[in-house]
């Protein structure tokens, strides 16, 4: 009894809690479904008098053109993605098992992508895609997605084919395998955990990234969501019931893939903070 | 098994022919390239270069004039930068206690309740929403007029109805909270981690000893968390620098600047007045900072990739 006498002030702490991190979540929403006549006369408790949200999504859909950005986010995290993939498993290979000379200083070098502030890549790779004729092209973006996402993903690989016993290479290598050979049929196939980390935790930052949206495009028709939806507030308003639809509208696809691999996603973001 | 039915023998000759090695050689530097020349091309030039541009007086279009150190002194008389260093020292000191000790203690009496699993749910939702949404959703919050928590206020009767982001330094710290409610699961997420690693058996000793839980705690689970501990202090420091989104989204820094910090700064000074040397020395200035704060961390890590090298 006396046990739970004094576990009470620790419930009512998380209870408060709880209604802190909640309130704003259900608030939201409850915006989302009120038209703009409701969101200015009621307060924010009341339930609309007619259920908006489709109406919202329309207009937002109509009025902003979501949908493009929702389709450049789209490609980004797709194609940015596989190219990490792609280019990130290659290079871990090579590093933990071919060990060619210098393979640590190349890893310190591609590693070191994880330490600056991203302020410090603008203004050169807006330079840079200026001449280049990058700037505010889909390409691009794709570039500089990523490359941002190279040293994380590159970092996972290493870890994770460190782990591969060495023994079945080998035995690959007398069979007469060559290093191409043997990455793709024997350490590809087993790649899958690192990739749905990879995957899940860079298609996510992409379709999330605001800044090098902001700084390195320009046009409808190349900038990413998030920057689509930053710019649709302005400076402390808007339509609110608008923004929200788009907010949650947006949100869905994150939502989606944390919901259905959050065991992938809490490995993720383990190896992140530990990167 | 791929290769099969290959001789025993004769691969041992293969190894030996060089032609073969050179040719394995070439592919392994093959297999590094493509990540190699994204990384070297669109990051590390690119940052060399913004040390360069960082001494030039650029406004984007005609050519960068040197000027030496000028920036970087500028920054020191800057009062908007003054302004905006504080802010970002206030950020660090609080994202420490906040998300990161909060983290701690809400793992920590969270762990082993009835009811953890719902808990961590809750502090989990955050994770999955972007810095723009977490930040437009807290501008509807703060909102002087028909924000959530003014309702909240008024309906339990307290006569008063802040201006949570154009009040100085209340803007700050109402971001502060918002990043908070963002970064808090991630942190609990680390030390439940850790409490998960360590032993009960110390712990139980303790305790039959007739320690306190507190005693417990302090004197044995917490030294127990070290590892840990450091890293999420590292990361949230570091972070804390960097922090531009949720700023950028609830007051684009303003009113006046007075709610920047130092990554908003740069990107003002930069892509809205042009002044493309000056967002260059900011940047080097957070960078440094940002380096010599993981700079203990990172050593520690190489020490053991040596090691295991």
């Amino acid at each position: 009894m006396l046990r739970v006498i004094r576990k009470v002030p620790v419930y009512l702490v998380l209870i408060a809690l709880t209604v802190l991190w909640v309130l704003p979540v259900l608030s939201s929403f409850l915006v989302s479904f009120k038209s703009s006549e409701d969101f200015v006369s009621q307060t924010f408790y009341q339930l609309p008098s007619r259920m908006y949200f489709l109406t919202n999504l329309v207009t937002v859909l109509e009025q902003y053109r979501l949908l493009d950005n929702l389709g450049n986010s789209l490609l980004y995290a797709a194609v940015g993605t596989l190219v990490v993939v792609i280019a990130a498993s290659m290079a871990g290979f090579s590093i933990v098992r071919l060990r060619p000379k210098f393979n640590f200083l190349l890893f310190l070098i591609i590693y070191s992508g994880t330490l600056f502030p991203f302020q410090m890549y603008l203004i050169p790779v807006y330079r840079l895609f200026n001449t280049l004729n990058l700037y505010d092209t889909r390409t691009g973006m794709v570039l500089i997605y990523s490359a941002i996402c190279i040293p994380f993903s590159l970092f996972v690989y290493r870890g994770f084919y460190t782990t591969i016993p060495r023994e079945i290479e080998e035995a690959a290598k007398l069979d007469g395998c060559g290093p191409g050979r043997s990455f793709f049929s024997i350490f590809l196939p087993q790649s899958l955990p690192p990739t749905a980390v990879v995957a899940l935790f860079q298609a996510t930052w992409i379709w999330n990234d605001l800044l090098f949206g902001m700084v390195l495009s320009r046009t409808q028709s190349v900038r990413p969501i998030m920057v689509a939806v930053a710019t649709m507030s302005g400076y402390g308003g808007g339509n609110i019931p608008w923004i929200m639809t788009a907010v949650i509208f947006t949100s869905i696809p994150t939502i989606l893939l944390f919901i259905g691999l959050r065991k992938f996603f809490i490995q993720g973001m383990v190896l992140n903070v530990s990167a | 098994m791929p290769c099969p039915g290959a001789p025993a023998r004769r691969p041992r000759v293969f190894l030996e022919d060089p032609s073969l090695k050179t040719r394995d050689t070439l592919v392994s530097y093959l297999f590094i390239l493509p990540a190699f020349a994204l990384v070297v091309v669109l990051l590390v030039v690119p940052m060399a270069q913004n040390v360069y541009f960082s001494f030039f007086r650029w406004d984007g279009i005609t050519a960068p004039i040197f000027n030496g150190v000028s920036n970087y002194w500028a920054m020191v008389t800057d009062p908007v930068i003054q302004g905006s260093m504080l802010n970002t020292v206030v950020w660090v000191v609080f994202t420490l206690v906040l998300p990161a000790l909060g983290g701690l203690l809400v793992a920590v009496f969270v762990s082993g309740l009835r009811g953890e699993n719902f808990f961590k749910s809750v502090f989990f939702i955050p994770l999955t929403i972007s810095f723009v949404a977490t930040g437009i959703i807290w501008t509807y919050m703060l909102g002087k007029q028909l924000g959530v928590l003014n309702g909240v206020l008024a309906l339990l009767g307290i006569p008063l109805q802040p201006s949570y982001l154009t009040d100085v330094p209340l803007n700050t710290f109402s971001m502060i909270f918002a990043w908070t409610w963002q970064q808090l699961g991630s942190n609990m997420v680390m030390f439940l981690m850790g409490l998960g690693t360590i032993p009960r058996d110390p712990i139980e000793a303790c305790l039959m000893d007739g320690a306190s839980p507190w005693q417990t705690f302090v004197h044995v689970k917490f030294p127990m968390l070290a590892p840990i501990t450091t890293v999420v202090i590292t990361m949230a420091m570091v972070n804390s620098f960097k922090v531009f989104d949720i700023i950028y989204v609830m007051t684009r820094g303003g009113p006046y600047s007075s709610s920047e910090t130092l990554a908003v700064s740069m990107f003002r000074e930069t892509f809205t007045l042009f002044h493309m040397g000056y967002g260059a020395a900011i940047s080097v200035v957070l960078s440094i900072i940002v380096i010599v704060i993981s700079a203990a961390y990172i050593r520690r890590m190489t020490k053991r990739d040596l090691l295991y090298y």
